[in-house]
């Protein structure tokens, strides 16, 4: 008998053909996100190690789908000497995620999320010194924070107050209404997929999509806005550089409200590692609506390979069934819609 | 949830002279539409390889989304033809029943109301564009509507052997001559086939043909069987147009944030206010 009125599905930890790591191919769901919640305490495990930046970048922690650094390097722009595709481009196809942490908070990406402390069922180790966890994501400017104007501040530090224990629909975190990601919080969340064409570098979130236009056409027109804006971009040297218009502003940057508007421009560099093993995302945000000034948001993200467990959050590519003996990873369908509630601990579901 | 089913494979890799007829059916098939073009004749695009480049971007004109069979006009749908080969779907009895009910109650049961993915084949012929990029390994799907993503795959994989209840199953192709045939299956039960309430089980195999008729014409199949529904497998047939304007491109429309967009993000104070 098929109902009429679909029922929301949860089709996570499905085991895979190689009986490796469970894929979790999923829709979205409330559960799903409290394993992720569980998955922010892991950072401050991995702090109480207090490994050097180095040995992180190098033996990254693992754990409940968790990869996390508490330092990055830096990655210079340069000519690109590493392989290219058929059309020139180089070429960075393949499975990436973030190094730092989700979106549970913006600025202080190991700092747990709002109203995890205290909760129910949070680990409420000390965090100890900020500096033994990654920086904010602000690198500039210096003091690592969102230069929002005071009407904005208020708005962020509302959001913040009231994520865990909502009141009013705007508490309630887009993404958990299955909402694209956004710019950039797309880059704080699951791991993705990057497929490239002669005109378009294609970004293949966990929660939407982005189509990089490298032929040059215009922007949209100004009174189109859009959850993943819209983006056009070009190469120079091993740098994809990407104009970002069109913006509806809605899917905030984290947990922790943070926010532009339906104004903002945002000018992203994706700067690669000459050995194809990582990138810096950089990008400079301008909104004379919300913020004072421009300011930049750096996130480091490194690739995945056949060579990488796979671990249920930055690495959910699958291993394909096929007669060769290669691996062959493939990225599975994600779908997110039915999951439509309330969110934050304690947030019951809303109607 | 894992579901393990039985399928009787209507496909399986062909060769020699099952290969050439292959080959020739679906062009015999195509010049039925095109006039007796003779596809030799035909300039496509192609790829470094040598196959056929589906690049661009393609939408159905037909009106096979409001109803696949042949309906008069009525309130909610315009008249067309049907897209159906043979006209009806062979339903079986019970499903036919059920047909019926989705039918009185499609101006609130449609999937496609909730926002949820069309499936395959909706996808296709749902009036909305959707971009296709391919790879040798590959053809990507992104569907303006709902900014699905469907992977046809084409580096010789196969289904998987544990397979999900996916929206939009599983696609695997393969290329006969000219035609990329793609084997999809391993769905779940919740998407309809059109607005009219046809519909299938999770039990759904699709065998899709896609063919060049012209440089900016595809020849769209969908050969459906689903033995918990329908008392044989049937064909959909369907034409897609590449859109040439200029600058045209896909616009995300996700459509299900649409209830809580007005929710975000916070708004300046207005001045003047009190």
């Amino acid at each position: 008998m098929r109902a009429a009125t679909p029922t929301p599905t949860i089709r996570t930890m499905h085991s895979n053909t190689t009986g490796r790591w469970p894929a979790v191919s999923k829709h979205l769901g409330p559960w799903l996100a409290l394993l992720a919640m569980g998955a922010c305490q892991l950072p401050l495990q991995a702090q109480q190690a207090a490994a050097p930046a180095q040995a992180a970048a190098s033996a990254p922690a693992r754990g409940m789908g968790s990869h996390r650094e508490t330092s990055f390097p830096a990655i210079a722009s340069a000519p690109w000497t590493g392989a290219r595709t058929a059309a020139g481009q180089p070429d960075v196809e393949g499975h990436w995620s973030n190094t730092i942490g989700n979106h549970g908070n913006f600025t202080d990406p190991q700092g747990g999320q709002p109203g995890q402390r205290g909760a129910p069922g949070a680990t409420n180790r000390p965090l100890g010194a900020r500096e033994q966890r990654a920086p904010s994501r602000v690198s500039d400017p210096a003091d690592g924070q969102v230069p929002f104007q005071p009407w904005a501040r208020a708005a962020q530090q509302d959001f913040l107050a009231n994520f865990s224990n909502p009141t009013k629909p705007q508490h309630i975190e887009p993404l958990a209404r299955c909402a694209p990601n956004g710019v950039p919080k797309s880059f704080m969340w699951h791991g993705f997929e990057v497929r490239q064409y002669p005109d378009y570098v294609l970004f293949l979130f966990d929660s939407g999509s982005r189509v990089i236009h490298l032929d040059g056409k215009p922007h949209l027109p100004e009174a189109i806005k859009l959850w993943n804006a819209d983006s056009r971009g070009h190469w120079e040297g091993n740098t994809l550089v990407v104009d970002v218009a069109n913006a509806n502003g809605k899917a905030l940057f984290g947990r922790t409200g943070e926010f532009f508007s339906d104004n903002a421009h945002v000018s992203e560099r994706y700067i690669f590692q000459a050995d194809g093993k990582r990138f810096n995302y950089v990008a400079t945000i301008t909104d004379p609506t919300v913020f004072t000034r421009p300011f930049t948001v750096t996130i480091p993200v490194r690739r995945y390979t056949a060579a990488d467990e796979q671990d249920g959050w930055n690495f959910q590519a699958t291993r394909a069934t096929h007669k060769g003996k290669e691996v062959i990873l493939e990225r599975e369908e994600q779908l997110c819609f039915e999951n439509n509630g309330g969110f934050g601990l304690g947030g019951a579901p809303t109607k | 949830m894992n579901h393990r089913f039985t399928y009787s494979k209507c496909r399986s890799r062909v060769s020699g002279l099952l290969l050439a007829l292959a080959c020739v059916l679906p062009l015999a098939s195509a010049s039925a539409w095109a006039g007796g073009t003779q596809s030799a004749a035909i300039k496509i695009p192609r790829t470094a390889d040598g196959k056929p480049d589906f690049s661009g971007i393609w939408q159905t004109t037909s009106n096979a989304d409001f109803d696949l069979e042949p309906h008069a006009g009525r309130q909610d749908a315009p008249p067309g033809a049907g897209a159906v080969e043979g006209d009806s779907i062979p339903y079986l009895p019970a499903a036919f029943e059920q047909k019926k009910k989705n039918f009185e109650a499609r101006l609130s049961n449609d999937p496609r109301l909730k926002c949820i993915t069309p499936g395959v084949p909706r996808s296709v012929y749902t009036p909305e564009p959707f971009q296709i990029f391919q790879r040798k390994r590959d053809l990507t799907l992104y569907h303006q509507f709902g900014g699905n993503v469907r992977t046809i795959h084409t580096n010789h994989t196969q289904h998987p052997a544990e397979p999900n209840e996916w929206w939009l199953g599983d696609s695997r192709g393969t290329w006969e001559g000219d035609t990329l045939v793609v084997d999809v299956k391993h769905f779940n039960d919740v998407t309809w086939l059109d607005r009219a309430g046809n519909y299938h089980s999770d039990a759904l195999h699709v065998v899709e043909r896609w063919s060049y008729l012209d440089a900016n014409t595809i020849a769209y199949k969908a050969t459906i069987e689903d033995v918990k529904v329908f008392s044989r497998p049937w064909t959909i047939d369907v034409i897609l147009h590449r859109h040439r304007e200029k600058n045209f491109q896909i616009i995300e429309n996700y459509c299900f944030t649409q209830p809580y967009e007005q929710f975000y993000p916070p708004k300046p104070p207005v001045e003047g206010a009190p």
